[in-house]
C-alpha cells in the first residue's frame, strides 16, 4: 500500500499547477472516454475546456472532483491527489453545474445554510449575505428556489460554488441556455471572482466567443483527446486559412477542388463539402464558377477564429447558432401549416 | 472531522425534514390515514360478541389491540421514503452537489433513514390521538410512553436502513415499490401485527417470533393493555437497529453513486 501510493505521486507533481492531470483514462465499458490526458491548469487563471458533444468534458471534470475513478493515471487539485484525498479536494473546489442543481424544495437562503453545513462553516452567515446581494438575489432570499428564473437559478449555483471560499472552480458550461444579455453579465462576475478572489476557473463550453473572452488558457478535446493546447491567440495563429462550407443537393467532384489554386485542403462532409483556402475573396468566385449553383442549399464563411481552429481540429462546429436557426424556420413551418 | 460529520447530518438531516413537512398533503395523508385505518379495522369487529373479543384478542377492544399493531406495520412501510428521496436527488443531480462536499457516504445513508423514521413517527401522537377518540385509554407513566416511543423508532431505524441498503444502488423510480411489496407483506403478515399468534400455524409461528415487527408489536401492547412489559425485546428491536445501520452504511460506502 504504502510502497504503491508513493510511486503514484512520483508520477505527477502536485505542485505544478491548481489542476495537474497525468495519463488520465476513463473508460465506460468498452468505450473510451477520456485517453491520457494530461492537462496543467495554472494558478488563478480561467482555463478552458472545448469539444463538441460527447468528447469528455463533463467526464473530466467528475473525475477531477472524484466523482466517478480514473482507470489509469493521476490527477491533482489544489495540491491534493484526487485519488488519496478526495476531501480535502471536495473541500477545496466549488462547482457549478451544466444542469442547475439547487433544491427546489428549499429558500435561496436554505440552499446556502446546507451548503454551508455540507463543507462545515462556521462563519458563514456574513459571506453568504454578501454573496446574495453581489449576486442581485438579496431580495429574494427567502423565496422557494423553484420560483426562480433561469438566470437566477445560475447565479444561486455560482453563490454556493463560492461560499466555502474554494481555490478552484469548476464550471461545465456555466452560460447554456442563458440570453445573450445574462450571459454576458456572467462573464464579468466569473472575470470578477476570478480576479478578485484569485480563484482558479476550469470551465467547459461550447461557445467560442466565450472561451475567447475569459479564457487565459485553452485546451481542445474530442473524443476523449486533448487534440491542442495554447493561449487563444496561439492556437488562432495556427490556423490562417479561411475555411468555406458548402451545403449541395449532389455530388461534388472533389478533386475539382482539392487541385484548385488557393486551395489548401479540401473535404467531404455530410452534406457537401469543406475547403481551406488561403483568401476566400479571391478564391470563392473560382469555387463558385466550378459548381452547379442549382444545386448550392447553403455557402458558410469562416474568417480565422477559434471557430475556425476547432473546426479545423475536430471536423465539426462548436456553436449552435446553426441549430437555433433551424429550430426556428421548423417553427414558422409548423406555425404556417396550421393556418 | 467529528464536528464536521455531525454539521453534515444535521443538515442532511433537517433537509429531510423540512421537505417532508412543506408538502401540505404529505401532512393531511399522515393525519388522514391512522383514522381510516381505525374505522377500517376497528368497525370490522365491532358487532363481535364480547365474549369472542376477549377470546382472541384478550381485549375487549380490537382498536386497542390493533393500535400498536398498526404503528408497528407502518414503521416497517417507512423506508420506502427514505429510498425514494435518494433515487430523486440521484435523479434530479442532487446526489451529485453532496457528494461534491467533504460529505461521507455513509452520512448520507444514517441521515435519509433517520429522516424517514422520523417522519414515520409522526404517526404515533396522531394515531394514538385517533385512537383515545375510539374510546382506548392510555397509562399515565412517561417511562412507558419513552419506552414505546424507542421501540417504534427502532423497528423504523431498522427498516428504514433495511429498505434503503437493499435500494442503495438503485435509480429506478420503481424499485422502492418492488421492495416494499417483496418486505413489506411478508413481514406484516407473519408479525402479530393484526392477529395474535395463537392462531398461527406453527412454520409461521416460527418466522414471527424473530420478526422484529412481533418484538415492537407484543412491546407496544403490552403498554396499551397492560401486564408486565418485556424490557428485552426494546434492547432486541435496539439491535437490530444498529445491525441494519451499520450493515446499511458499509453498503453505501460501497454502492452508492451519483448515477
Ligand atoms: N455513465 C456513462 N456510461 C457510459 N457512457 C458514458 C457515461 N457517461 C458518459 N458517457 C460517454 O462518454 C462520452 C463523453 O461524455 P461527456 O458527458 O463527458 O461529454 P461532454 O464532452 O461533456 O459532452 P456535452 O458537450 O454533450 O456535455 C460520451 O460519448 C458519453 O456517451
Ligand atoms: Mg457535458
Amino acid at each position: 500500500m504504502k510502497r504503491s501510493d508513493t510511486a503514484h505521486t512520483d508520477a505527477i507533481d502536485c505542485d505544478a499547477g491548481a489542476i495537474v492531470t497525468k495519463g488520465i483514462t476513463k473508460r465506460y465499458g468498452s468505450f473510451t472516454a477520456l485517453e491520457n490526458v494530461d492537462m496543467i491548469v495554472p494558478r488563478g487563471t480561467i482555463f478552458g475546456l472545448l469539444g463538441p458533444n460527447g468528447a469528455g468534458k463533463t467526464t473530466m471534470i467528475k473525475v477531477l472532483t472524484a466523482l466517478i475513478p480514473a482507470d489509469a493515471g493521476s490527477a491533482c487539485v489544489s495540491g491534493h491527489d484526487v485519488r488519496r484525498e478526495p476531501k480535502l479536494v471536495r473541500a477545496d473546489i466549488g462547482w457549478v453545474a451544466a444542469e442547475v442543481i439547487l433544491d427546489d424544495d428549499l429558500s435561496a437562503m436554505e440552499n446556502l445554510w446546507l451548503q454551508a453545513k455540507l463543507q462545515n462553516l462556521s462563519d458563514w452567515k456574513n459571506r453568504a449575505l454578501d454573496l446574495l446581494r453581489y449576486f442581485e438575489l438579496y431580495d429574494r432570499r427567502n423565496s422557494r428556489v423553484s420560483q426562480f428564473s433561469t438566470g437566477m437559478r445560475k447565479k444561486l449555483e455560482i453563490a454556493l460554488a463560492l461560499l466555502h471560499q474554494p481555490r478552484v472552480i469548476f464550471m461545465d458550461e456555466p452560460t447554456i441556455g442563458l440570453d445573450p444579455g445574462t450571459r454576458r453579465m456572467l462573464w464579468q462576475l466569473i472575470t470578477g471572482i476570478n480576479r478578485e478572489y484569485g480563484v482558479t476557473i476550469l470551465l467547459t463550453s461550447h461557445y467560442i466567443e466565450e472561451a475567447d473572452a475569459l479564457c487565459s488558457n485553452l485546451a481542445i478535446i474530442d473524443h476523449g483527446r486533448i487534440v491542442a493546447t495554447g493561449t487563444p491567440s496561439e492556437l488562432k495563429s495556427r490556423v490562417k486559412a479561411d475555411i468555406v462550407e458548402i451545403a449541395l443537393n449532389y455530388e461534388p467532384d472533389m478533386p475539382t477542388f482539392a487541385h484548385m489554386d488557393g486551395v489548401q485542403e479540401a473535404a467531404r462532409t455530410e452534406n457537401g463539402m469543406r475547403l481551406k483556402v488561403a483568401s476566400s475573396e479571391s478564391v470563392l468566385p473560382r469555387i463558385l464558377s466550378c459548381l452547379n449553383i442549382d444545386g448550392v442549399l447553403k455557402i458558410n464563411v469562416d474568417k480565422p477564429s477559434l471557430e475556425t481552429v476547432f473546426i479545423d481540429l475536430t471536423g465539426k462546429r462548436l456553436s449552435d447558432d446553426e441549430g437555433r436557426m433551424d429550430m426556428r424556420k421548423f417553427y414558422a413551418t409548423l406555425r404556417m401549416t396550421r393556418r | 472531522m467529528r464536528n464536521a460529520t455531525l454539521n453534515q447530518f444535521y443538515g442532511l438531516l433537517a433537509r429531510e425534514i423540512k421537505k417532508t413537512y412543506r408538502n401540505p398533503w404529505i401532512i393531511a395523508i399522515t393525519v388522514v390515514q391512522p383514522f381510516m385505518w381505525l374505522a377500517f379495522f376497528g368497525s370490522s369487529f365491532s358487532s363481535a360478541p364480547k365474549s369472542f373479543l376477549e377470546g382472541f384478542f384478550h381485549t375487549y377492544s380490537y382498536v386497542a389491540f390493533l393500535l400498536p399493531g398498526v404503528l408497528s406495520t407502518s414503521m416497517l412501510t417507512v423506508g420506502m421514503f427514505g429510498s425514494m428521496s435518494t433515487i430523486q436527488d440521484k435523479r434530479f443531480g442532487y446526489m451529485k452537489r453532496i457528494l461534491l462536499t467533504p460529505t461521507d457516504k455513509a452520512t448520507i445513508f444514517v441521515a435519509k433513514s433517520m429522516g424517514s423514521t422520523t417522519r414515520g413517527m409522526v404517526q404515533l401522537p396522531v394515531m394514538a390521538t385517533a385512537a383515545a377518540l375510539f374510546g382506548v385509554s392510555f397509562p399515565l407513566n412517561p417511562v412507558l410512553w419513552l419506552g414505546w416511543i424507542a421501540a417504534l423508532f427502532f423497528l423504523g431505524l431498522g427498516f428504514s436502513s433495511l429498505f434503503m441498503a437493499l435500494t442503495v444502488a438503485s435509480t429506478d423510480w420503481q424499485t422502492p415499490g418492488v421492495i416494499s411489496n417483496f418486505i413489506t407483506m411478508p413481514l406484516m403478515f407473519s408479525s402479530t401485527a393484526l392477529f395474535p399468534q395463537a392462531n398461527f400455524p406453527a412454520w409461521m409461528r416460527a418466522i414471527s417470533a424473530v420478526n422484529p415487527v412481533t418484538f415492537s408489536a407484543t412491546f407496544g401492547r403490552t403498554i396499551v393493555l397492560g401486564g408486565s412489559i418485556d424490557w428485552t425485546l426494546l434492547a432486541y428491536l435496539a439491535l437490530f437497529a444498529a445491525m441494519m445501520l451499520f450493515i446499511g452504511s458499509v453498503m453505501a460506502t460501497k454502492w452508492l453513486k451519483v448515477e
